[in-house]
Parts: structure tokens; C-alpha cells; sequence
């Protein structure tokens, strides 16, 4: 899973994005949630609309998901992603209403819906680790 | 623009554009200049006429740098529409509330670009990495644009986005690479009839439209538009006004502007978090305009989509309503979207062949279409749709024909 050095990182300490990474430096997958009625609050931010709350938490979710769509990149247009290599959207098996993206070196062979894995890959001797996604293997013995 | 009492009392009366090239040589300001300067002219008026001026967000030229370029005496009116290229239909709702609440007379609206020349999408953070010595690159995102949650996946360019969006609609309905070709080969088709087209010379058939190569999957080369340098301009002004000018007034039948259910936070890749990547706000949008103009899409004789990809194309005939969700590759593929089908699209080439200017060619294409001047005129067409950018918001304009 290598990619070219000077490739680009997240910015980790946003006020209402910070706490996504921070999960993810423990290895732990979490989204945005309203502490009083529940609602996901995908991408992260600080108010809920539905219930008018200012209370949120950062709430763990199982690091599995259904791939949703994809792109493989086979034409080049930045520096820090040589081609080919391949864009996945994935939907969580905990929180539907969140989808993340990962990224897959080459041109791997998908099926939309099929089970996806979280792994945190990373990316700097920060100790920044960003969450990805790879096919689920299949179950031994199936 | 938000009654039947607004319906019609305003027109486009003066287009204008810049030629359509690969290296313009020159800057955005004269570009704009030259473009403004043509539609001012074919309004039959003047620049000490020119009172408004609205510009995209992206435009590299302010409302003062092309006030001061035209020799305005006095700018009245000024405003600003966006993001990018949802801009258009924006732009020319701001000139008629300008010129609706007497705060202007004549409004210019323009874009002007060196968009293959200049600054190209998709190459943010290609510089230097800040990272140096932590063993990472640049750091991206924070600051409330979101980019951290993309960007580091290589999620850098639109077309992504929009590939994204043409696999899900795919794994939704079914939808083929031929559907898309479709779209492809009906604007390249129209361009070739337009002397102004980038792609005037170029002819494409589906052999050549499958066999180029991939861009990123599932849109290939002649799915993505070109990058143009040019300028394209339009003067609004009241019907009345318009009436006393050399060409038949563009009446502006109604302008709506959209950001959906959904509108998402950031830019541009957010959007991914909506529900449905298969319903956009183009849906949402449509239904406003219909009901500002007291039309449905069976009214509309001719229609300018934008057309940044094949894809969104083919969202947008679904979304306005054309034809049912789903099935906005097989209407494609019937050709209904052709000259002489029950809806011709993008008469001049649109983005994919004739340049692109991020949604303005588009409205000056629909007035030639009311005019009757198009190089692929639409024989009796009185009603035609113009629509603006997708997915962050949207926006759109009917005209017609007085």
C-alpha cells in the first residue's frame, strides 16, 4: 500500500473535524453525533438541526462498510498521485448516513455493495494515521 | 423573480463572446473587456448605458476592474454569483432584482477565463509540500472547507466527483458507457456546425467516443468538457428597453436559484453525503423555475445543460423532468436530445465541444436560440431552458421568445 513521498495529509486539529482524526490516531473509526437526539452529523459540525442541540460527541463505529461507488484514475493531475490507482466511496454499516472515502493503489477488482474493512494507514512520523478501506476478504472455508 | 408578476418583464438584449482557444495570449481583463464590449454594442447601446455589473465568483476580474476597462461613468450595481460555474443563472436573477427595484438600468454579466492557459483544476497542493521533515506532505483541509476527508484519498479533481456520481447511477439503473456517448456525440455534432466552436473541425462517432481512453472510470476522454480561454458577455435590461434595441428581446420568463435538501457543508466533494448521488439539486431547482414560469418541461422547445460531463447531462434531463428517473440514458440514446428530437440540447457545442465558460455560452446560446440566429437553430422555438452548475447548488433561466 505505498505511495509517493510529499503526498498530501489531513489537517487534524479543525475545531469541529479534530476529533474525527483523533479517533483515527487511536485506530478508531468515530463520527460526529448529536449527544441529544442522536442524529449523525456527517461530515462533522457543531450544531444540530434537527433537535436545535449544541451537545455533540464523537460516537465509535464498527470500521465496516458497503462500497457505494468508485472511480479508477487513470490520467494524472497531481503530483502526489501517480496513476493508476482507484477512489472508493463507502457507506458504514453503523451509520448509513456517513459515507468516507479511501484510496486503493492500481486497478482492483469491485462489485458495488460489496463488504469493505477500515485499516489506518500512516501517513507521517506524526503519528497521523488516516483511515482506508480494502475489500473484505472472503470468509475461509465459504 | 418570485411571482407571475416578474414573468417576462425583463430580456436579455445584447450577447457577446471572445474567440475560443487553447492560448489566448492575453489577460482575463481583456478578455471580459472585449466580450462586453460586443454585447453592449449588439444591445445597440453604449458603455456610459452600462450601470450593473454581476460576475462569477471565480472570475480573476472584479466589477470595478471592468467598470474602470469600459470607461463606466458611474456604476449603480454590482454583485457577485457562484460557486463557480452555478453561477449564470445567478447572475442574471441579481440583474433582474437590480434592475426590477431601480437600482440599475443595464446590467452587464460576463466571464472571462484562461482556463487552459491559466490556472487549470485540479493541481491545488501541487506545490511544495509544508511537511518537510515530518515525513508527510502538505497538510489539507481544516478551516471549515472539509478537503481533509478527500484530498489525502486523491479525491482532487471534479471529475472524480463526477465519476463517482456516473458509477452510481450505473449500479442505480443500469445506465451504459453508450448512454453517455450519446451526449458526447450530440454536442461535438452541434459544434461541428458552429464556426465558433473549439471543436468546429472535430467529428466524433461512438467508435471513437469508446475508444478513448479512460480518464477516470467510468468517463473517458470525450466525457470530460475542454478547457477554454475566452470571455462571453450578456446585457439585461427591462423589456421595454430591450424592445427599442436592434434584436427581438430574449425575454427572461423566470430564474431560480437551488442548493437542495441537502445543501452539505465545504465544497463541491461534500455532496457525496447527500442521500441520493443520483438526484441532484437540478431537481429541487426545476421545480422552482417551472413554478416561477408557470411552464413544464413539455413547453420547452430547446434546452443549454450544462454540461461539464456527459454525466451531468444526463442527471439534469432526468431532474427537469424530461424523462422519468433512470432512464436518462435510454432517452439519450433515442435520440430525443438531436437536432430535429423532441428536445435538441446544447445547440452550439456546449462545454464537451464548443469551450467552456463555465455556463455562460450557454445563456448566450439559448438568446440566439430565441433570436432564430443559432447555428443550429431549432425551427419555431419560443421556449428555451438554460441551466448552471451542479452539484453544490444550481441555478437555471427560461426564455422566451417575445
Amino acid at each position: 500500500m505505498s505511495q509517493p513521498p510529499g503526498r498530501l495529509r489531513p489537517e487534524t486539529d479543525d475545531h469541529d473535524t479534530g476529533g474525527f482524526f483523533a479517533a483515527a490516531a487511536r485506530e478508531e473509526l468515530a463520527v460526529c453525533a448529536c449527544a441529544a437526539c442522536g442524529a449523525v452529523l456527517h461530515l462533522p459540525r457543531a450544531y444540530c438541526a434537527r433537535c436545535g442541540s449544541w451537545d455533540t460527541v464523537w460516537r465509535t463505529v464498527a470500521g465496516r462498510g458497503r462500497l457505494y461507488s468508485w472511480t479508477t484514475v487513470e490520467h494524472q493531475v497531481h503530483r502526489s498521485f501517480p496513476v493508476p490507482y482507484t477512489i472508493v466511496l463507502v457507506e458504514l454499516d453503523d451509520a448509513p448516513e456517513a459515507r468516507l472515502v479511501g484510496y486503493l493503489p492500481g486497478r482492483p477488482e469491485l462489485t458495488a455493495g460489496m463488504a469493505m474493512r477500515v485499516w489506518f494507514e500512516p501517513v507521517d512520523d506524526e503519528g497521523t494515521l488516516l483511515p482506508q478501506w480494502i475489500p473484505e476478504p472472503e470468509t475461509e472455508g465459504a | 423573480m418570485s411571482s407571475a408578476a416578474d414573468r417576462d418583464r425583463c430580456a436579455i438584449s445584447g450577447i457577446g463572446a471572445t474567440e475560443f482557444s487553447s492560448d489566448s495570449g492575453r489577460s482575463a481583463l481583456s478578455l471580459a473587456t472585449e466580450a462586453a464590449l460586443a454585447a453592449i454594442a449588439d444591445a445597440g447601446l453604449t458603455s456610459v448605458d452600462v450601470d450593473g455589473i454581476v460576475r462569477c465568483d471565480l472570475d480573476a476580474v472584479a466589477h470595478n476592474d471592468l467598470a474602470e476597462a469600459l470607461g463606466l461613468p458611474d456604476l449603480t450595481y454590482w454583485g457577485t454569483s457562484g460557486p463557480g460555474g452555478a453561477a449564470p443563472g445567478g447572475m442574471i436573477g441579481q440583474a433582474v432584482g437590480a434592475i426590477r427595484s431601480g437600482q440599475a438600468n443595464a446590467v452587464l454579466a460576463f466571464r472571462a477565463l484562461n482556463g487552459r492557459s491559466g490556472a487549470r483544476f485540479g493541481q491545488a497542493g501541487s506545490g511544495p509540500g509544508s511537511g518537510a521533515g515530518s515525513g508527510g506532505g502538505r497538510r489539507v483541509g481544516g478551516g471549515g472547507k472539509y478537503d481533509e476527508f478527500f484530498a489525502p484519498y486523491g479525491l482532487v479533481a471534479p471529475g472524480h466527483l463526477f465519476s463517482l456520481l456516473a458509477r452510481r447511477h450505473m449500479i442505480e439503473f443500469g445506465t451504459t458507457e453508450e448512454h453517455l456517448g450519446h451526449i458526447a456525440l450530440a454536442c461535438r455534432a452541434r459544434a461541428n456546425a458552429n464556426p465558433a466552436a473549439q471543436m468546429r473541425d472535430r467529428s466524433l462517432t461512438m467508435e471513437e467516443y469508446l475508444g478513448a481512453r479512460m480518464i477516470s472510470s467510468p468517463l473517458r476522454l470525450f466525457d470530460y468538457c475542454l478547457e477554454t480561454d475566452g470571455a462571453c458577455a450578456v446585457v439585461v435590461t427591462s423589456r421595454e428597453r430591450a424592445g427599442d434595441g436592434p434584436h427581438p428581446p430574449a425575454l427572461i420568463r423566470a430564474v431560480a436559484q437551488s442548493a437542495g435538501p441537502e445543501p452539505q457543508v465545504g465544497f463541491l466533494y461534500p455532496t457525496l453525503m447527500r442521500k441520493s448521488l443520483t438526484t441532484q439539486t437540478s431537481k429541487s431547482l426545476a421545480e422552482t423555475l417551472y413554478r416561477r414560469a408557470g411552464l413544464g418541461p413539455d413547453d420547452v422547445d430547446v434546452a443549454q445543460f450544462y454540461d461539464c460531463f456527459t454525466i451531468t447531462v444526463l442527471l439534469q434531463l432526468e431532474d427537469y423532468g424530461f424523462c422519468a428517473k433512470g432512464e436518462g440514458g435510454p432517452f439519450a440514446a433515442s435520440g430525443a436530445i438531436d437536432k430535429g428530437g423532441s428536445l435538441p440540447i446544447n445547440t452550439s457545442g456546449g462545454h464537451l465541444s464548443e469551450g467552456y465558460l463555465h455556463g455562460l455560452n450557454h445563456v448566450v446560446e439559448g438568446v440566439r436560440q430565441i433570436r432564430g440566429t443559432s447555428t443550429s437553430q431549432v425551427p419555431g422555438a419560443e421556449v428555451c431552458l438554460v441551466t448552471s452548475a451542479l452539484p453544490v447548488t444550481t441555478s437555471g433561466l427560461i426564455l422566451r421568445r417575445p
